[in-house]
């Protein structure tokens, strides 16, 4: 059978068909106690009746055996008119037979011990074609012994069996119906909110992002509106900062485009020696260099955003990884005399299995930041630590000697094309991406980084990275 | 006269194919253009080029597509690709069909020259590892990995050293600080901000090969980078 497809059209089939079996077992089961409570109270009734016939029952001058009928004043008596008797000697020889029985046999020849010990109540075949329920007794009459068989026809009982299914046959069909529609109603009733979430989940755009569902209804729906609003809530986010960001990113392009043209402009303006020209083409030829680099880093955090760096992790130790990129950089130190200093290197010297090319640029752009903005002859520290959490995660802290960062700008510094509001730094500057890179990249391995708010001389920036990489 | 190299540019954007063409023809290549894929795919059949820059993103007909035929029907010649569409994936695809070089836009003209020189040298036996590069009076012993100037011998660091045989192998020609982050550094030259090592690095090497002596070998080039070779008289 095909499942229909809306929910409700399953919860009203799955319903009826449970409420279908449930009626079934249940008129199964009355059926069956009906038809005992009848036989029994029937045999009940033949019983009394055998006990009352025995009284009434003589022989009369001629030796017949003659049943006493002025016992019952009304001759319509049900007794009279649906009972059916016959009286036999041991023999088998009929010494009577109610008229009910139209010269019929009352069951077949004596059984062995009929009657003896109990009613041996039975359905019998008669020569008609009608079944009749009987019982047998004994009964000891004028020095003879008689046997009894009184017995009803079952044709009443039957017809009235026949009459109850019929009734449940009916009945059954129109519960059925009337609980399909009520479930239905029901059903329908229950999910109207779900429609409703669609309806209002298919109007909202990019333009009313701001938009949410009705959290009223049922728990389970309005749970289920809750989650669906916190996912907008975060596509909402997502999409302020993805239009921020192009916001940004197109004055970004803008400026170093300005003056591109300025210097083209101005050079061609004026007419002037080949090595002015010369010099305004590599003036101009810097600048488009300066563009690609924010070009490529602005694909680098939106590609970044998309990949998951999964497949490319391998162990090592983030020491070395540290040393090495200290060892690019060894010359730019040299040259501004700046000393590393190494703190609690082995804390450093743990092996860790993470995505290292990710973790390299994030390093590179963070020891970078750090040496641009140390004052010559100054100091950096590098320091190894486990974080307090029960993860154990590593941290590494670099320190620079240099500005340090203005109050309030530590969260924003990570902010793209944020560059510091404060006069010591602004001429050190570049693009604004180095830390939003890096900021990503480290998110995207599991890790955290911030820089210390407490930290005063200088700055602080702390890496802390899961040792196991992202769970 | 020999015949010269011929080389066939397959590129939508006027502008870009004249500079390229201007830029390759006074470095002394022939030069043909076509700017659609269908034309470039005939030009390929019936001149023959030795070498074709390809863009990918063409009109009708996809780069990719092109490179493709040309490979199914066997044509012998380079080819490289230049393109803006410049993720790992796009590289990959491009040399899986056959492209024997990729270079993403934007990119600086003398890395173009060093890249076609170095898919047209394919063919010619490799140079002898023992041989001495001589610019003027600088002489680099490569194998030994010492330099000298007018006899004098350089003190150099590995790094000082391979800069500076890096620049005598592309000597006469600009190198960017691209194709130094990638080839002398070997960094991903897109995520590394190392320009100021460079810098830095190049000032070191100048003091040492050309401070203490007249003539200076070592020129910057503004807004395109470095370049070692003899200054015209």
């Amino acid at each position: 059978m095909k499942m229909p497809p809306t929910l409700r059209g399953r919860l009203t089939l799955w319903y009826s068909l449970v409420l279908a079996a449930l009626l079934l077992i249940y008129a199964g089961i009355l059926f069956a106690f009906q038809y005992v409570v009848l036989t029994h109270q029937l045999l009940h009734d033949e019983v009394q009746d055998i006990i009352t016939v025995e009284g009434l029952l003589y022989f009369d001058s001629k030796g017949m055996l003659q049943l006493r009928q002025d016992y019952f004043s009304r001759p319509q008596s049900h007794l009279l008119i649906d009972r059916l008797m016959e009286v036999r000697d041991l023999n088998g020889d009929v010494l009577y037979r109610s008229q009910t029985l139209h010269g019929m046999a009352l069951g077949g020849p004596n059984r062995p011990n009929e009657g003896d010990s109990s009613f041996g109540e039975r359905i019998v075949r008669l020569a008609d074609g009608s079944h009749a329920f009987l019982v047998s007794h004994l009964h000891t009459l004028g020095g003879r012994t008689l046997l009894i068989r009184l017995g009803y026809s079952i044709v009443p009982l039957r017809d009235r069996m026949l009459q109850f299914l019929l009734l449940l046959l009916v009945a059954v069909p129109i519960a059925l119906a009337f609980a399909a529609f009520a479930g239905q109603a029901i059903a329908r009733r229950a999910l109207k909110p779900l429609d409703r979430m669609g309806t209002r989940a298919e109007n909202i755009t990019a333009s009313n992002l701001g938009d949410r569902l009705d959290i009223d209804g049922p728990e389970e729906l309005s749970h289920l509106a809750l989650s669906f609003n916190h996912l907008l809530d975060r596509l909402e986010q997502a999409f302020v900062q993805l239009r921020r960001f192009t916001s940004d990113a197109a004055h970004e392009l803008r400026t170093p485009l300005a003056a591109l043209r300025t210097i083209g402009e101005v050079a061609l303006e004026k007419n002037e020696s080949p090595t002015a020209y010369r010099d305004a083409l590599g003036n101009i030829l810097e600048e488009t260099t300066r563009l690609n680099e924010t070009i490529d880093s602005l694909l680098m955090l939106a590609r970044a955003e998309a990949v998951t760096p999964d497949n490319q992790r391998t162990t090592f130790f983030v020491s070395e990884l540290v040393d090495e990129v200290l060892s690019l950089f060894s010359i730019l130190m040299e040259e501004r005399n700046i000393t590393a200093l190494k703190e609690d290197e082995a804390a450093g010297r743990v092996a860790i299995f993470t995505d290292r090319g990710l973790l390299r640029i994030a390093v590179v752009n963070v020891l970078h930041n750090a040496i641009k903005f140390s004052p010559t002859g100054s100091s950096l520290h590098i320091q190894y630590f486990r974080s307090a959490s029960p993860s154990g995660a590593l941290c590494i802290s670099i320190q620079d000697e240099g500005p340090g960062i203005a109050a309030g700008e530590h969260e924003r510094i990570f902010e793209r094309f944020f560059t510091s509001t404060s006069r010591a730094t602004v001429a050190a500057s570049g693009a604004g991406l180095g830390l939003s890179v890096a900021k990503l990249v480290i998110n995207r391995l599991g890790g955290n980084i911030w820089f210390d708010p407490e930290f005063y001389s200088g700055a602080k920036c702390v890496i802390e990275l899961p040792i196991f990489g992202k769970a | 006269m020999p015949e010269r190299t011929k080389i066939l540019i397959i590129e939508d954007d006027g502008k870009m194919s004249r500079a390229l063409v201007s830029g390759l023809e006074s470095a002394g290549y022939e030069v043909i253009t076509a700017s659609t894929g269908e034309e470039g795919f005939y030009l390929a059949h019936s001149q023959h080029p030795d070498l074709l820059l390809l863009d990918l993103t063409l009109p009708h007909r996809n780069g990719l597509e092109v490179l493709q035929q040309i490979r199914k029907d066997g044509l012998d010649m380079r080819v490289l690709i230049l393109t803006s569409h410049n993720t790992v994936e796009d590289r990959v695809e491009g040399l899986r069909t056959g492209a024997d070089d990729y270079l993403g836009k934007p990119f600086s003209f003398s890395e173009l020259l060093a890249r076609i020189d170095a898919l047209l040298r394919r063919f010619l036996p490799p140079a002898p590892e023992n041989r001495a590069i001589v610019i003027a009076d600088l002489t680099i012993d490569v194998k030994g990995r010492t330099a000298a100037r007018s006899g004098q011998f350089l003190e150099l660091t590995p790094r000082e050293f391979d800069l500076l045989l890096y620049l005598a192998e592309n000597r006469g020609r600009t190198v960017s600080r691209e194709m130094l982050t990638r080839d002398v550094w070997r960094e991903n030259a897109r995520y590394t901000p190392i320009d100021n090592v460079i810098d830095v690095q190049i000032a070191r090497l100048r003091r040492k090969i050309d401070d203490p002596f007249p003539v200076k070998l070592l020129q910057t080039v503004r807004g395109i980078g470095f370049s070692l070779r003899e200054p015209a008289l």
